[in-house]
């Protein structure tokens, strides 16, 4: 099967020069995938970004409850674009400040709280914001102030700090998402490195490179959706459960980001083609994979709720332990099946830091 | 709790050792000349540790209940102890000469194994790298070898996430790697605080668990997180990094250290940096040829360079490489492709096997 990625990169190559050569499949993934994801959180965070300003002119019930549903929203759109967690959003610790999670000492919180209490004027305006603390300028400052306590602050005049808080994180999210896509969108920058190996690329230098990144996103995709999202608060059993400890709790999104999380990787795969490189009688591996992503989206569906709800109904909190043995079948299905098949290793001593 | 569950299953993972330590096999292990301690995962399959010879042949394996990760060595009492790889809370220790039955060491309650230790040179004390994780602080577990390896002590890092750690030859001082990188087991490996992670390297006494001296990486390197050690034949440490930055960044990755004078990354020539592809394995020292390996499972490259000139002595593409211990004139390597490859490049595979991050000679 190796065999089989070298012929067909072999006659791109042909055109390309020796030097370099494009990867099929990598190109089909950054314009059918990564490119959308991108744009559609760039576009999502502007309008959330616009909602708040609505908001901090006139604050009302039903301009904040717009406001919460565009976060939702926007929670859903990086869920599914966070899975690319190389190229630009790991610049500038671009990934910490949009989403500083676990934040396992409540060491964010407690900043969170300590701005909105001294009312500080730095953290009302986005350019002094990005340099704050990380934890200060991302989706989990965001949810505490239009869900957190005393976010019913926002649903009339009166005190507009909590309110120019908010904008100033809205507007932050929404700046790094536009750079993120012009990045991703620029015709000689990563899209077209990760695209075209050759020995002069200074990130990839071979098929099997740029290959070997877009396997990485299922592996480590598919271990933080178990290790971290769902492990983080989803114990063995309900008395080990910690719901505060689960992403978005406040907002009621956990299942929400999760599911998107899932589904982004099952687009990812769908649109990379992977099942077009494997042979008939292998064409198992991408059925069972189909049937595990439908599995995962049933399992969901009947887990959706806000956590603290989810976590008290037995049904549903059975649905997210299945989710979580799901991911475990996906993983073996990606990282070793599939990979393997493919003539890829998963990365096995080098996965991170070890 | 599910450190505690896996900690029951732990306890029959001794018996299995001592089980696989056929008479035949006992003789094999005799008559190599040099032999090689690495973890291992047969693919799609369990976890085990295996005894290598220097020809390239699988002496004997025994399962683990999970990954391991290096293996430290007492030449005195020849035992040597197997780590769980982190943040695995088990460790294994045995005599691959098969005089002594093997012992489980379980980390206490609120810490895990990062996956190295040393013995000290009586062969009495045996130290471990752990995760005080409720307090995102690094600490030296102390293990009495004379009574059943019991815990009678501990003493911190003065950084967190601290990985290999090497005595020096004053048998006294300890120089400890701190990655830099804070991790819960709540949350599996993810990492908790890239954006202001600290990594340092740290001369501690291990007698009196003071802080000898503590270097950190520059401002503006402060997410090269500094995890591997060898010291070479004149003293000095040799470090290597993993960047937790943008691969846009190149930083250098191999530095060197000697304690009471100087700390410092190397350069290394472009293409050779580049071929590392920002991840360092594993770092091992070869005495007599005065050489240092360095190899990267990421960049599948395996670099030598010479410890006292800092020159580049060669780099050779190995697909997965990471285990690398000194032998003979050069190094042993094996990789995640089950590759066992020795200093002259002779190659045996070893399919089933994925071998682990790291390779040590254990007598």
């Amino acid at each position: 099967m190796r065999k089989l990625i070298f012929a067909l990169v072999a006659a791109v190559a042909a055109f390309a020069g020796p030097a370099k050569a494009e990867n099929a499949v990598v190109k089909g993934v950054i314009e059918g995938f990564v490119k959308p994801v991108y744009s559609q959180f760039r576009s999502v965070a502007a309008q959330l970004s616009d909602d708040m300003e609505t908001l901090c002119a006139d604050q009302s019930p039903d301009k904040l409850a717009a406001v919460q549903s565009k976060f939702l929203t926007l929670v859903n759109a990086w869920s599914e674009a966070e899975i690319i967690r190389f190229g630009p959003v790991a610049e500038e610790n671009r990934l910490e400040r949009i989403l500083f999670w676990p934040d396992r000492k409540s060491t964010g919180l407690k900043q969170v709280q300590a701005a909105l209490a001294d009312k500080d004027a730095t953290a009302t305006d986005p350019v002094t914001l990005k340099d704050k603390s990380v934890a200060m300028q991302g989706l989990g400052a965001l949810e505490f102030v239009l869900f957190g306590t005393g976010s019913e602050a926002l649903n009339e005049p009166g005190d507009p700090y909590r309110c120019a808080y908010g904008r100033a994180i809205a507007h932050n999210l929404a700046d790094m998402a536009t750079a993120i896509d012009e990045d991703w969108q620029d015709p000689a920058g990563i899209a077209q490195k990760w695209a075209s190996f050759g020995a002069e690329n200074p990130l990839y230098r071979t098929d099997q490179e740029a290959m070997t990144e877009l396997f990485n996103v299922f592996v480590h995709g598919l271990e933080m959706v178990r290790d971290v999202r769902l492990n983080g608060f989803l114990g063995d059993r309900a008395d080990d459960d910690k719901p505060k400890q689960a992403i978005y709790w406040r907002s009621g999104s956990t299942v929400i980001s999760i599911k998107a999380n899932l589904n982004g990787m099952r687009t990812l795969f769908d649109v990379s083609g992977l099942v077009g490189l494997l042979p008939a009688e292998s064409q198992w591996i991408s059925q069972s994979i189909g049937f595990e992503f439908d599995a995962g989206e049933v399992m969901l569906d009947r887990a959706a709720g806000p956590i603290l709800e989810v976590l008290e109904d037995q049904d549903k909190r059975q649905a997210l332990a299945v989710t979580r043995l799901i991911t475990s079948h996906l993983s073996e299905l990606f990282g070793v099946t599939l990979a393997g098949k493919l003539g890829l290793s998963a990365g096995f001593s080098s996965l991170d830091g070890d | 709790m599910r450190l505690i569950d896996r900690r029951d299953f732990m306890k029959a993972a001794g018996l299995a050792f001592a089980a696989s330590l056929s008479p035949r096999r006992l003789h094999a292990m005799q008559q190599a000349d040099a032999v090689f301690a690495t973890a291992y995962q047969i693919k799609d399959g369990p976890c085990g540790v295996a005894v290598l010879s220097e020809d390239r042949k699988v002496l004997f394996t025994s399962p683990l209940p999970d990954r391991g990760h290096d293996v430290t060595y007492d030449p005195l009492t020849k035992c040597s102890v197997i780590f769980a790889r982190r943040p695995g809370t088990f460790a294994i220790v045995f005599d691959h000469t098969g005089a002594v039955a093997p012992t489980t060491i379980t980390s206490p309650t609120g810490r895990h194994f990062f996956g190295h230790g040393v013995f000290s040179p009586d062969g009495k004390l045996l130290y471990a790298t752990e995760n005080d994780y409720e307090n995102a602080a690094g600490t030296i577990g102390i293990y009495d070898a004379t009574n059943g390896f019991a815990r009678i002590g501990e003493f911190p890092t003065h950084g967190m996430d601290p990985h290999e750690m090497l005595l020096l030859g004053d048998g006294r001082t300890l120089a400890i790697a701190n990655g830099g990188i804070e991790t819960h087991p709540d949350f599996g490996r993810a990492k908790l605080n890239l954006s202001t992670m600290k990594p340092s390297l740290v001369f501690v006494d291990r007698i009196t668990g003071d802080l000898i001296e503590r270097h950190e990486q520059p401002p503006e390197l402060h997410q090269l997180s500094i995890r591997h050690m060898a010291v070479d034949h004149t003293g000095a440490v040799w470090f290597g990094c993993q960047h937790e930055g943008p691969s846009t960044e190149r930083p250098a990755l191999v530095g060197r250290a000697r304690a009471g004078e100087s700390f410092g990354l190397i350069e290394m020539p472009q293409d050779v940096l580049a071929g590392l592809r920002n991840y360092v394995g594993s770092i091992a020292a070869n005495a007599e040829a005065g050489t240092i390996a360095v190899s990267s499972p990421q960049g599948n490259a395996l670099v030598i360079i010479e410890a006292a000139g800092g020159r580049i002595v060669s780099t050779s593409r190995l697909a997965e490489v990471c285990g690398i211990a000194p032998d003979r004139s050069g190094f042993l390597a094996t990789t995640g492709a089950g590759e066992i490859v020795d200093p002259d490049g002779g190659a045996k595979s070893a399919e089933q096997y994925a071998w682990d991050n790291h390779l040590s000679r254990i007598g």
